[in-house]
């Protein structure tokens, strides 16, 4: 590979490519104690459950113990070395083995169960978690990597947690049970047994190291090619149009052929495991057998020990191997465990405060209103705003200019920094945001509809509205054609999104929605997607039959729609520069108007 | 599959060779301590004496195995990869070489998400089949009969034993997976479902907390989760159902074999040594069936896999290239000559019999509704699709004439959707013309408009564009694409709906610029204001996929009841006459 080559690699991965760059980096905790401490919170949860399970882990490992020296008699009663009864040793030895099966799988039962549980719990958690959070927190992190945390962080919990818990759990006992009794029956080839083990630790390291070596650069390339066939795929219309094929083609063949390379290199040191490890067994079992003879011969063991003693040198491999295997796992698991918990530490939106007062009128106050997203870089400034009771008042304003900020402080989805927002001289920081939500309701510009009926998703702000309400508010947002019009109506469960009806049709059911709510106070951003002249006159009209009677703040994008309202304010970097009705701010020939003349610059000539 | 494997044929032969190797020293040494405890220890061929001397001898054989058996299925190991990987590395190429060539309707069909997935997991699951099954087959399946082998060899009494429990064990085996199998279609959909719920909140949370849900949808998320634990406890248990199961199998084989033994060791039809080969073979032939098992998720996985990729490749492109290579004494030239569409495989008339000729330097505009067929008309001069009925000319020749090349030579698109691909700013540009030197680049983003902000940026031209464009504006990236598209200089330009982004005074800016640049260029405007079309030679009203009118703006005005209407709603006349509609 060429510098210049992996150059171009690390390019790619800068920007916007959090979601391959997280492979590049290696899976370690930061703080390993501190996540094991939490996650081991999760099992003290299910102390009955871990109890029991230990309880059987213990006589599972009892019984695996001492079951191969059963089997060891048996032997040294068939080749005549002890006088005892054959096949009351067999009853008894298969009984014990019986009971460690039993065990076995009681604890696989008992493990199953508490991973899921605590799976359950943990996604539960985090979801309620990232529910609750301050919106800030999605504002500001990608949403594929939160999504990432959900689904392949818990996953690779929920694995690590239900098949390396009873490796991890048994194995130790397993290990120390089979070793003492190793020991006991012949400490010299006990010893000699447990050389296996150091060549085991030995071959996993230089391995592993290697390894890792190797497999960073594969996840690097990897993640470039699925990068490229994303890319490509959604955008094969340019493709296409410029004719890139071949190009775009040979392209990824480069980077495959690279992939494969370190593919090749990774998989032949990951895989050379398998077969060094078995091969260390079987030198294991060479050593049983030919210095187990050697013993044997001496007199100092019988050869039903040597029986038995290759019986247990496979338990007490068995874990270790299994324990090098999972390590990695583990490791990621606990890395995940620890971005979740990350996510869990944060602080929930603060929900108290009191009731927003029950009054006829609503009318809503900025005043001296500062804000800024990120400090030292002020959004809103200096913003005072009277909006009376039942009227509709517009703002305008060029892309930045601050005006979809409004909903934000207005819902405090984001708190103001000085200044004050009244809602009816009742300032809304003390309102708690639950009920002050409750009374306002917005359409925003991005039309959110969720999968479920036409129904729920009417009634999402207001669940207690009964269905002739639903029906009188879809007519009069013009939806209610559309709805009966749909396979099942108002049952017609959308999908993805809302993908089975179009753009338009969208926005008038948010509309609908907002009507169902039936609030005091209506925020509408005003959506510029591309729908057709027609259906934007349906929307339009449907916003005007919403506000009428409500106190509203239309964020306006196109001039055309806010003629009639009482206000009109223009914005300007965060401050009011104009206010006043359509004819006054045209007639002052103002910021106004050179927006009104630019929208329609080209009817100007 | 074959074509494939074929190529790489020798490696996995190879692969196969190394691993008999190391499966043969795994059969043979347990044979060998049965000597060693039966003559070295027991003597029993020696009047009861053992020989130090033979149990060294057998060690140091033993170990030269071993060494030998590690050695094999090391380099078995080397070779099962270079086949494996080698292997879905082509088939990955082919993938991509092959999904480069399908029309649109292809692509549409199989769904982008799809598609990346087939390249990307199901290749790779393929991969570890191809390895896994060179690997892992043959390696369990040849220590499962081996041992089955060895252990008949040894005594024919113990090998009966052992078949009589086989059909147990694999009836058990059989059992699990029957039960187990549905269960996993049914844990990806409820993964699916978890995963939908979540990405559906995180987008719409702002409707979810001005509406507050939060409790709802916690409710909604926890009804989802419960049932995706409840299939995934199941799994679980099955499985754990079926390792202690097995293993209590092989411990009653065990103790029939010592049962049996006992009275063939007093009658001399066997000795101790061969009782305790015996065992050591069982358990072999236990793992080698567990292995089975387990390879056999992993295969039914990998043909699952395979089935999706064959799809892929398999799949023949279905947009035939013509043989005219485009060079035609018109230039710019573009007739639609009675031309009809549906998309395939929908019975809905998209365009109903257009017939609409534009001459070369003109200016087109195409006005309607969202749904009207606007983009399905320009997409047909591209040939992105086929006419259903009809023909499109382009410089007087059908463009299913057309080699592809030659064809999309001639006409540059801007998309509705700008398109951008993680690369610099420059590298995109360049996807016009890979040859334009730096000055044609920085003339056409001048013509788009767009040297301003791209001077800007903290690198100027050389400024990594994220992936899919995410670091610019919507404005920015218009630019970008029409930038490109004008880098191209073809005969036609078309823009598809593609500064809608851009303010008016730009826009007006842009257009200028563009006329002034490429005079001689046919262009094809989309467009929903009123405003950025009125300039046209020709403004086309498409109405249900058929044209209402065709003329200047003047014209329209005049004549056509739809476009004053428009016209009149875009001017905001009407707000009030119809508020109560």
């Amino acid at each position: 590979m060429s510098a210049l080559n992996n150059q171009k690699l690390a390019e790619r991965n800068i920007p916007g490519m959090n979601r391959h760059e997280r492979f590049v980096q290696a899976e370690h905790a930061e703080n390993m104690g501190k996540t094991l401490k939490r996650v081991a919170a999760y099992f003290v949860h299910e102390k009955i459950m871990v109890l029991c399970m230990l309880l059987i882990v213990v006589c599972g490992t009892v019984c695996g113990v001492y079951a191969p020296s059963l089997q060891s008699n048996a032997v040294d009663i068939i080749a005549g070395i002890r006088k005892e009864s054959l096949v009351h040793t067999l009853v008894f030895m298969i009984a014990v083995y019986l009971l460690y099966s039993v065990s076995q799988l009681l604890q696989g039962f008992i493990s199953a169960g508490l991973s899921q549980r605590i799976v359950k719990r943990m996604r539960e958690e985090l979801f309620g978690k990232i529910v609750d959070l301050p919106i800030r927190y999605l504002d500001t992190h990608s949403h594929g990597d939160v999504m990432s945390r959900m689904t392949n962080d818990i996953e690779n919990i929920s694995t690590t947690v239900s098949q390396s818990l009873p490796s991890l759990f048994s194995g130790a006992l397993t290990i120390i049970g089979t070793v003492a009794i190793m020991l006991w029956y012949c400490w010299q080839l006990a010893l000699l047994s447990f050389a296996t083990v150091i060549l085991t630790l030995l071959a996993t390291k230089i391995l592993s190291k290697k390894v890792r070596k190797f497999s960073r650069r594969r996840q690097m390339l990897l993640g470039q090619l699925n990068g490229t066939v994303e890319e490509m795929i959604s955008g094969y219309c340019t493709v296409v149009a410029y004719h890139h094929q071949d190009i775009t083609a040979a392209d990824f063949c480069s980077t495959a052929d690279s992939l494969t390379k370190a593919g090749i290199r990774t998989d032949i040191f990951s895989g050379v495991m398998g077969p060094v490890m078995n091969c260390i067994g079987n030198i294991g079992f060479v050593i049983i057998a030919a210095f187990g003879g050697y013993f044997s011969v001496k007199g100092l063991i019988s050869v039903g020990v040597i029986s038995a003693f290759i019986v247990y040198a496979k338990q007490f491999s068995r874990p270790i191997n299994e324990i090098a295997q999972i390590y990695g796992q583990l490791q990621t698991a606990i890395a995940g465990a620890e971005r979740v918990f990350t996510v869990l530490d944060e602080t929930n939106e603060d929900k108290s405060g009191e009731e927003l007062a029950k009054e006829k009128n609503a009318a809503v106050t900025f005043r001296n209103v500062q804000f800024s997203y990120e400090p030292g870089n002020p959004v809103i400034r200096d913003f005072t705003l009277e909006v009376p009771s039942g009227q509709k008042v517009a703002l305008v304003g060029a892309t930045g200019s601050g005006k979809t900020t409004i909903v934000n402080l207005l819902m405090r989805f984001y708190d103001i920094d000085s200044g004050e927002i009244c809602i009816n001289n009742q300032n809304i920081r003390d309102i708690a945001r639950d009920s002050l939500r409750r009374n306002v309701a917005i359409v925003l510009q991005d039309t959110v509809l969720f999968s479920d009926t036409v129904r729920n998703n009417l009634k999402y702000g207001n669940d207690k509205a009964s269905d002739t309400r639903l029906e009188q508010a879809a007519d009069i947002s013009r939806c209610g054609e559309v709805i009966r019009n749909l396979p099942q109506g108002y049952d017609t469960v959308l999908v993805g999104s809302g993908e089975n009806i179009s753009q338009g049709q969208r926005q008038l059911l948010a509309i609908a929605r907002a009507f169902v709510a039936d609030p005091q106070i209506l925020i509408l951003d005003e959506a510029t997607s591309n729908v057709d002249t027609r259906t934007e006159k349906a929307i339009q009209d449907a916003m005007q039959h919403v506000m009428r009677n409500r106190t509203s703040i239309v964020i306006a994008h196109r001039l055309s729609t806010i003629r009639d309202s009482d206000l009109i304010v223009v914005m300007d970097h965060g401050r009011i520069v104009e206010s006043g009705s359509h004819d006054d701010l045209l007639a002052q020939k103002g910021k106004y108007y050179e927006l009104y003349m630019t929208q329609y610059a080209g009817f100007a000539t | 599959m074959w074509k494939y494997i074929k190529r790489y044929l020798p490696y996995a032969i190879v692969a196969g060779l190394f691993m008999i190797g190391e499966v043969l020293m795994d059969l043979i040494q347990p044979g060998i301590m049965s000597r060693i405890v039966d003559d070295g220890v027991l003597g029993l061929h020696n009047n009861c004496i053992g020989s130090l001397n033979l149990i060294w001898k057998l060690g140091v054989q033993m170990i030269g195995l071993v060494l030998f058996g590690g050695l094999c299925g090391s380099l078995n190991n080397v070779f099962v990869h270079l086949s494996g990987q080698n292997i879905g590395n082509e088939m990955r190429k082919d993938c991509f070489r092959n999904i480069m060539t399908f029309s649109f309707p292809q692509i549409d069909r199989f769904g982008t998400g799809s598609l990346v997935t087939r390249v990307t997991n199901d290749i790779t699951q393929v991969q570890n089949f191809v390895s896994q099954f060179v690997r892992g087959m043959i390696r369990t399946s040849l220590l499962t009969f081996g041992s089955i082998y060895c252990i008949f060899r040894l005594n024919w009494d113990f090998g009966l034993v052992v078949l009589c429990a086989f059909p147990f064990i694999v009836g058990c085996l059989a059992f699990c997976l029957i039960k187990a199998n549905p269960l996993f279609f049914k844990l990806q959909a409820q993964l699916d479902a978890i995963n939908a719920i979540m990405q559906e909140d995180i987008a719409g949370i702002r409707i979810m907390k001005a509406c507050v849900r939060e409790v709802y949808e916690k409710a909604r998320f926890g009804k989802a989760n419960d049932a995706l634990i409840k299939t995934q406890l199941k799994v679980l248990v099955i499985f754990a159902f079926m390792n202690p199961v097995i293993n209590a199998l092989m411990y009653i084989v065990v103790a029939v074999i010592l049962l049996v033994g006992s009275y063939e060791v007093n009658g001399g039809g066997a000795t101790p040594g061969n009782i305790m080969a015996s065992i050591t073979y069982t358990t072999q032939l236990l793992n080698g069936v567990l292995m089975l098992v387990m390879l056999f998720q992993n295969i039914s996985r990998g043909l699952t896999s395979w089935e999706r990729v064959k799809e892929v490749l398999y799949s023949e492109p279905e947009l035939k290239d013509g043989s005219f290579d485009g060079t035609t004494r018109q230039r710019g030239e573009i007739e639609f000559r009675d031309v009809s569409f549906a998309y395939p495989g929908n019975s809905k008339i998209v365009l109903d019999h257009i017939n609409l000729s534009i001459h070369q330097g003109e200016t087109v505009a195409i006005m309607g509704a969202t749904g009207c067929g606007k983009t399905s008309l320009v997409n047909l001069i591209s040939r992105f699709y086929d006419v259903t009925d009809g023909a499109v000319f382009v410089d007087g020749m059908d463009v299913r004439e057309y080699q592809q090349k030659a064809l999309r030579d001639k006409v540059a698109v801007v998309l509705q959707k700008s398109e951008l691909f993680s690369a610099s700013i420059r590298e995109n540009i360049m996807w016009g013309d890979p040859e334009a030197t730096p000055e044609a680049v920085k003339d056409s983003a001048v013509t788009a408009q767009a040297e301003e902000f791209i001077l800007s940026t903290p690198d100027g031209y050389d400024t990594v564009v994220a992936e899919r464009g995410m670091s610019l504006s919507g404005g920015q990236k218009q630019r970008l694409s029409i930038a490109r598209a004008v880098l191209k200089s073809a005969e036609i330009l078309i823009f598809d709906d593609s500064t809608s982004a851009l303010d008016l005074k730009t826009e007006a800016d842009l257009y200028e610029a563009l006329q002034a640049s490429s005079p001689e260029s046919t262009k094809i405007i989309i467009a929903q204001r009123i405003a950025s079309v009125r300039r046209a030679d020709k403004i086309a009203v498409l109405e249900n996929g058929r044209i209402s009118a065709c003329g200047s703006h003047e014209e329209l005005m005049k004549t056509c009841a739809a476009y004053q209407d428009i016209y009149h709603s875009q001017m905001g006349e009407e707000d009030e006459k119809n508020e109560c509609a």
